[in-house]
């Protein structure tokens, strides 16, 4: 019977590791001449890559602030030993701000409203809610609100560190519940202004929490990474264990369903009513070889993770919930690109190293937050009030 | 409270009364360690790490609720097929008789209630419930109080012996009583 009661707790300062640096270098080298290399040979591929990419990483820093909010609202004790790393994901936001306005001066590439001619022929509201200026508008509110929320509440967290205060936790219970009420409403919109109105004339009001699902679940799969690299790693002994990361692998099981049961709800409705504004969408999906692609995330996103994370054993064995975690982000990287893709080089699908460079570039830039976050601060969040329930965590049988 | 009635298979055996929480796991293990292997710890709330202390294994209801969630799964398969399809099969929207996305809400509410069922049912059997009107070792063991029961068909089961050990390990009261 495993006991992990027996650990002794030592935290030591977090220093990068050589290789992990050089590789995050070379990754930021090949984003930046992909990308500068692309504006100038092909620009409409570069956008289109460079948006998938982008609400990629968008989506894991905002579930990971997510993440954090919940555990806050809920009160929850289990999660205080491994919250830090949800804020090191959490810590990309800056870089989500910038690249999101970079994003915005790909607009007219990417999207039709962004001819003002095209938009005047988009039916009665669409015309002002898909006008460019209040598009951006949302883009910039969302990243920097996700920016301020992100301050208010890792801020407090890393205070709490030095000072031990108590009153730190309950204020960012109270700004865990706002951050959950505006990521609510401004990821749907978020979803809906970069994702789904690339074909302006369709709609879908199950859209939001279609990403919503599919980005927690990859969040999750991102903190099981880190959860199994961390604990068995010199910088921490006794504060993370198996316990953790069988809890979240919970959740990423939990959110693998969920994220089948949105997307099954959207397709059903839409097939069974089979009207031709709606089916436009699955239509596309379905031709010049997107068919694969559809089924692949079917089974690779929600059957293969299901069955294979069934067993209790799976969710605590290293080598096969690393193997999960990383199919699910490559199906997470997948989805998004299911749902850019078929918009544009006339439905047939497009791979190469287009996509590879500019998702190695973002790949860079969220290894830099988080080596920066860990570098400059405690790797568990050593005064929290909860810290002891996470240590005595225990997931029964 | 019920008396312990010979018609039932009642067993008789030794209970210790722990007031603390901490003192019936401690207890637990020092009562596996001396070498019982049926004795049960009994408690109004469940106790992180009590399954250990006791050796309790997993259960296996988990494979009960997975064979019978895949059970619920191909028989919803065959109901609608058989309905829809074979029996009676009525052209809705032009579309296939055997249509499998408009099955899968079927099918999954199907898979659910057989697994949820099948679960209790299970549960049930393991714990042979319903036990009506059993005998009652301590009221207060459904509020605030824990307790050990050693039963007296265990392996080297002695009352003066069990007496001692359960004292020593901090029960405030321990009795000759009947469980089953």
């Amino acid at each position: 019977m495993e006991s992990n009661h027996s650990h002794e707790f030592k935290i030591s300062k977090f220093e990068a590791p050589k290789n992990l640096k050089v590789i995050m270098i070379a990754f930021l080298g090949i984003g930046l001449l992909t990308f500068a290399f692309g504006l100038l040979k092909n620009p409409e591929r570069m956008w289109t890559s460079y948006l998938t990419s982008f609400f990629f990483f968008a989506s894991l820093a905002a579930g990971s602030m997510f993440f954090i909010a919940f555990n806050y609202a809920a009160k929850a004790g289990w999660s205080a030993s491994i919250r830090r790393f949800a804020e090191a994901m959490a810590n990309y936001m800056p870089v989500m701000l910038i690249t999101a306005i970079i994003l915005i001066l790909g607009f007219k590439k990417l999207y039709v409203w962004a001819d003002a001619d095209q938009l005047q022929n988009l039916s009665g509201g669409k015309v002002i809610y898909l006008a460019p200026w209040f598009v951006t508008l949302r883009v910039v509110l969302f990243a920097v609100g996700c920016l301020v929320f992100r301050r208010l509440i890792v801020g407090n967290s890393l205070k709490q560190d030095k000072t031990g205060a108590h009153e730190l936790t309950y204020k960012n219970i109270k700004y865990s519940i706002g951050f959950i009420a505006f990521f609510a409403i401004f990821f749907t919109m978020f979803s809906f202004d970069l994702m789904m109105s690339l074909l302006p004339t369709w709609y879908s009001t199950i859209f939001g929490i279609y990403c919503f699902a599919g980005a927690i679940q990859a969040t999750m799969a991102v903190l099981a990474i880190i959860i199994m690299i961390m604990k068995n790693s010199r910088w921490i002994s006794g504060y993370v264990n198996i316990e953790h990361q069988h809890d979240v692998a919970k959740y990423m099981k939990g959110f693998t369903v969920f994220w089948a049961y949105i997307a099954f709800s959207q397709f059903m409705l839409i097939w069974y009513a089979n009207i031709p504004e709606e089916t436009e969408f699955y239509i596309m999906r379905s031709l010049n070889g997107w068919m694969g692609v559809s089924f692949a995330l079917l089974i690779f996103r929600f059957i293969v993770p299901f069955l294979v994370l069934l067993p209790r054993g799976a969710k605590r064995n290293d080598t096969i919930l690393m193997a999960v975690s990383v199919l699910i982000l490559v199906m997470q990287y997948v989805d998004i690109y299911w749902l850019v893709y078929p918009n544009f080089f006339d439905g047939v699908p497009q791979f190469g190293l287009w996509e590879v460079g500019i998702f190695l570039g973002f790949t860079g830039l969220f290894l830099m937050t988080m080596i920066q976050f860990f570098t400059k601060n405690n790797v568990v969040a050593i005064n929290d009030p909860r810290l002891h329930e996470a240590l005595n965590h225990h997931v029964t049988y | 409270m019920g008396k312990p009635s010979n018609r039932k298979r009642t067993l008789g055996g030794m209970a210790g009364i722990f007031l603390e929480e901490s003192k019936v796991v401690k207890a637990a293990y020092k009562v596996r360690e001396s070498g019982f292997i049926k004795f049960d710890a009994i408690s109004p709330y469940p106790i992180h790490g009590m399954e250990e202390a006791c050796g309790i294994k997993r259960s296996s209801i988990p494979y009960v609720t997975f064979a019978a969630g895949v059970f619920g799964l191909l028989a919803a398969l065959g109901l609608v097929y058989y309905t829809s399809v074979t029996n009676w099969p009525i052209n809705v929207g032009g579309k296939p008789m055997f249509s499998l996305p408009a099955f899968i809400p079927i099918m999954f509410e199907l898979t659910v209630l057989f697994a949820a069922l099948c679960s209790v049912g299970a549960l049930f059997y393991h714990c042979s419930m319903p036990k009506i009107d059993p005998p009652t070792i301590d009221k207060d063991l459904t509020s605030h109080k824990f307790a050990i029961f050693i039963p007296e068909n265990d392996v080297g089961y002695g009352e003066d012996r069990i007496h001692k050990m359960l004292t020593e390990l901090g029960a405030v009261e321990v009795k000759k009583v009947a469980e089953y």
